[in-house]
């Protein structure tokens, strides 16, 4: 219990320090009043008693601290009190402080703004149950490389049914639908999931149950979805009696069974609703092993690691390729984890983007440090005084120790500010879109890293000031005269040394942006083959008459969209500034290309690795004129020849010269599939310049192109449309002329080629542009301040001495 | 401690005369040396510097209490009275003193 006291005596103490101060001294005081007093009566004088009063009493201000010592609280007490100095002393330099604290604010705050997204990618897990399990396989194809492809429905049976390694697997891809609305439609993305998708990721609805499996038999897939706890309450209003509602899509009744709560997006990222997976095609397409799309999620078994699982799903692969030779040969199935298919294309630029924040803070460091050399070669007598006095250097060191930590945590206070405003504009603005769930707020973990690293800083910096009180010199630096203020010996070498390797840092640092900046222009700059300026895409969803399915894949083309497409063209094209319009199944860079398996009339055994495969794309006739592609030979097809679905083809470059080297390949003919395949062979009438239609700056894979007639549209089309001025002021138009022609036309996907082509390289390249013109800012905010830094001491020395310049003028006289 | 010729106390015993002082009831720090001084003929003249480290000292391990009252003479001072855990402190070391002493005593006087 002693201690208790003893402790609260001491709080008492350290907060009344003053009053403890003056109780002691009065009590002293009495006690040689007394004293006095006594010498007084036995006959001293007044001024004698008080005087041997006095000397009797001795030396006290040793036990006196002493005393005071006794009362204090030790280190705590000290430390207290060299905060309470530094913040004076401080306070005294205002300028400099506000240099100082805004240059570490800045550092300190662009490095916590990238901790907090890389702390949100990389270091906070998935809000699934058990993210480390989950995996997800992708099949793939061994060609040229191993090239992603999906999963079909057979082989996805298959490997639910053979393998050991999974507790569960769930389809995923995907969905499109069309919800009618009072005064027009609207398109709404979902997906298509198997019955186990919502268990393996431990999502439970809000309300309602999730899907059964026996609701997903292919062929009798029941009408039932899910929906998410948003599009509840814009469509139902939240109402509790939603559960068994009906809900129109794609003109099928489902029923609404469940609400799923509303951070859950998919794993697509962009879902409202949920179907049970076998209604993402149509049964014939499903049944197709060959017919590869979808990736599948799968939780591995306990105890099972990743590479097990592969080995296990590669004998499952080499089973179905010796099972299926046709469909399955070369096919592979690549086990991967969850987190890596969502972030992990994000860690690499992240880090470098840490990295290169690292490298700013360090900038800020030095030239912080240079700044307080700088301030404590001005006060080199007052360190003196107080060395001269007793203060060991043990506590001049933590004086300036805590000066400089006082700094640092300002600054970091204030970076800490400025980081939670950079954090939400960054994710606001950022090109790279980041999963939804992944929301790279500022939390504890963060706030505690800035915390962290501003005493970090703070004790970096106040390195520098500590060695140059290093220096015994005591007697010198009492009665210096300022001319040596310049600096001479160690400290300007730790001053060099520090200029030096800030210039160092800052200079790599802007070779490095200026690379990156110009490798995105030299990407900007990449011609794609066609002209991509002034060109604005749509998305345009024509409702059938007939159900899907019955569309006509038996040459029955469905007259009803390839009329409504011409009339659309036309009203189009009568708008003004409108230079072209044409319509296709897909548009460069539109991400939604598929592939076939080709033939060409005479070409020699092909093996797996090299079979031919072109992407095939089903355009009107303006389609090359509107995006200003060259014909290197023959010509574009007719009004004709589209509407008799005349079987002629153009085809890219590679694609003639892979076959007909230094031949003409107008008349040489193609066909859908394999060299034993029955499908109505292709005329070749003309030859375009190779385009980059995928990606850039290559696509992503070699495979040509293959340009079909626009016959046998499915209900969802894209219109490229070419304007003389900007393209974005002509959506309004469009629109309207669309919606003239027919109300129930949805619209969607608006956007300019421009933009889209800058988007998919931002994505293809994981730059993210803004955050390297900040880091460039910031090194250039850098250098003015850096510049009074190291002017200053010589104006130290000016303002100090004026007059030894009076006597030196006068000498020279 | 000074005393007339120089010689040096065992540490803890000018504690233990001060606690001893306070059994008569609460004083000031004047007058506990002055009571030491007088109760020991003048052999013990108390040194200021040790006293008040001695009461501090023993203020904060609750062995004293203190409160500021006005003397005989109406001047403000701080008096220092005994607390439980100083009386009990007391008994202890009056026993190890009076042991000590005799032992002392006793080595002095064999031949």
């Amino acid at each position: 219990m002693a201690w208790l006291h003893k402790s609260r005596l001491r709080w008492r103490a350290l907060i009344k320090r003053r009053q403890l101060d003056r109780d002691l001294e009065q009590e002293i005081q009495f006690h040689l009043m007394m004293r006095a007093a006594r010498y007084h009566e036995s006959g001293m004088s007044l001024e004698d008693a008080a005087r041997a009063a006095n000397r009797q009493f001795g030396n006290r201000s040793w036990w006196k601290e002493n005393i005071r010592e006794m009362w204090s609280t030790g280190v705590f007490e000290s430390v207290v009190q060299d905060i309470r100095y530094a913040v004076r002393s401080l306070s005294k330099t205002p300028a400099f402080v506000t240099a100082a604290v805004l240059i570490l604010a800045l550092g300190i705050g662009s490095a916590t703004a990238i901790f907090s997204m890389v702390n949100a990618v990389l270091l906070r897990s998935l809000p699934f149950q058990s993210p480390d399990t989950l995996v997800v396989l992708w099949g793939n194809v061994q060609r040229q490389k191993v090239e992603r492809r999906g999963a079909s429905y057979p082989d996805y049976q298959d490997w639910k049914s053979q393998s050991r390694s999974f507790t569960d697997m769930a389809a995923y891809v995907f969905g499109s639908f069309i919800l009618p609305k009072p005064g027009g439609s609207e398109q709404i993305s979902g997906e298509c999931v198997g019955p186990g998708y919502f268990e393996l990721l431990g999502i439970k609805p809000v309300i309602g149950r999730t899907f059964h499996p026996d609701e997903d038999i292919l062929g009798k897939t029941a009408p039932v979805v899910l929906i998410g706890e948003g599009f509840w309450k814009r469509h139902f209003g939240s109402s509790p009696e939603v559960l068994g509602k009906p809900l129109i899509l794609n003109r099928q009744q489902f029923t609404v069974i469940g609400v799923l709560p509303a951070w859950f997006r998919g794993l697509t990222d962009h879902a409202d609703l949920w179907v049970p997976f076998s209604s993402s095609a149509s049964a014939a397409d499903l049944a197709d092993r060959g017919s590869r799309e979808f990736p599948v999620l799968a939780r591995l078994k306990p105890g099972v690691r990743l590479e097990q699982a592969q080995v296990e799903m590669n004998g499952i692969s080499n089973r179905l390729e010796r099972a299926y030779p046709a469909t399955n040969a070369l096919r592979a199935v690549e086990v991967s984890p969850l987190s890596t298919e969502i972030v992990g294309a994000l860690r690499t630029p992240l880090m470098v983007l840490l990295g290169a924040v690292g490298f700013v803070l360090l900038v800020a460091c030095a030239n912080v440090a240079n700044l307080l050399l700088v301030r404590a070669e001005s006060r080199r007598q007052e360190i003196a005084i107080r060395a001269a006095l007793g203060a060991s250097r043990i506590r001049l060191f933590r004086q300036l120790l805590t000066e400089s930590v006082v700094l640092a945590l300002t600054g970091g206070a204030l970076g800490l500010l400025m980081a939670f405003w950079a954090i939400r504009l960054l994710t606001r603005t950022s090109p790279i879109s980041l999963p939804a769930f992944l929301d790279p707020r500022m939390d504890w973990r963060v706030a505690l890293v800035a915390v962290g690293l501003s005493a970090v800083v703070g004790l970096l910096v106040g390195i520098a000031p500590m060695l140059q009180v290093r220096s015994r010199d005591v007697h010198g630096a009492l009665k210096e005269s300022s001319a040596r203020s310049g600096g001479h010996g160690a400290r300007h070498r730790i001053r060099g040394a520090l200029v030096i390797a800030e210039v160092a840092v800052a200079m790599m640092l802007l070779v490095g942006a200026g690379l990156l900046m110009r490798s995105f222009l030299y990407l900007s700059a990449i011609q794609p083959g066609f002209d991509p300026n002034g060109i604005l895409t749509l998305e345009i969803s024509i409702p059938r008459i007939q159900p899907p399915g019955a569309d006509g894949e038996q040459g029955h083309p469905d007259q009803r969209t390839a009329t409504a497409a011409r009339q659309l063209l036309d009203r189009v094209r009568a708008l003004p500034s409108v230079m072209s319009a044409s319509i296709s199944f897909d548009y460069p860079f539109s991400g939604n290309s598929s592939a076939i398996r080709y033939s060409a009339e005479g070409q020699s055994i092909t093996d797996a690795r090299t079979t031919p495969r072109a992407y095939r794309h089903r355009v009107s006739p303006e389609f090359f004129s509107t995006l200003r592609v060259p014909f290197i030979a023959g010509r574009m097809f007719t009004e004709s020849e589209i509407n008799s679905a005349a079987d002629v083809a153009v085809v890219s470059d590679n694609l003639a010269r892979r076959f007909w080297p230094g031949q003409d390949p107008i008349g040489k003919r193609i066909k859908h599939g394999g060299p034993s395949s029955t499908d109505p062979w292709w005329s070749i009438i003309g030859v375009v310049r190779e385009m980059k239609f995928r990606g850039l700056p290559n696509n992503p894979t070699a495979d040509p192109d293959i340009f079909l007639p626009f016959a046998r549209p499915p209900s969802t089309v894209n219109m490229l449309v070419r304007s003389a001025s900007d393209p974005a002021h002509l959506a309004g138009a469009v629109r309207r002329a669309i919606y003239e022609l027919d109300s129930s036309i949805v619209i969607s996907d608006v956007s300019t080629m421009k933009e889209r082509i800058g988007t998919s390289s931002v994505r293809d390249f994981q730059l993210d542009d803004g955050n390297f013109c900040r880091a460039c800012a910031f090194i250039s905010l850098n250098r003015p301040v850096r510049g009074y830094g190291v002017h200053c001491p010589a104006a130290n020395a000016r303002i100090r001495n004026p007059h030894r310049r009076r006597r030196d003028r006068r000498r020279s006289r | 401690m000074q005393q007339k010729n120089s010689d040096e106390l065992l540490p803890g015993t000018l504690d233990m005369m001060i606690l001893k002082t306070l059994i008569r009831g609460p004083m000031h720090g004047y007058d506990i040396a002055e009571s030491i001084q007088r109760t020991s003929d003048d052999v013990l003249e108390v040194d200021e510097g040790a006293l008040y480290q001695a009461l501090h000292r023993m203020e904060l391990r609750d062995l004293l209490d203190s409160k500021w009252g006005l003397s005989n003479n109406n001047r403000r001072a701080k008096f220092y009275r005994l607390t439980a855990t100083g009386r009990s402190h007391l008994v202890g070391e009056t026993r190890r003193w009076s042991r000590l002493s005799t032992a002392v005593s006793r080595v002095m006087e064999t031949n």
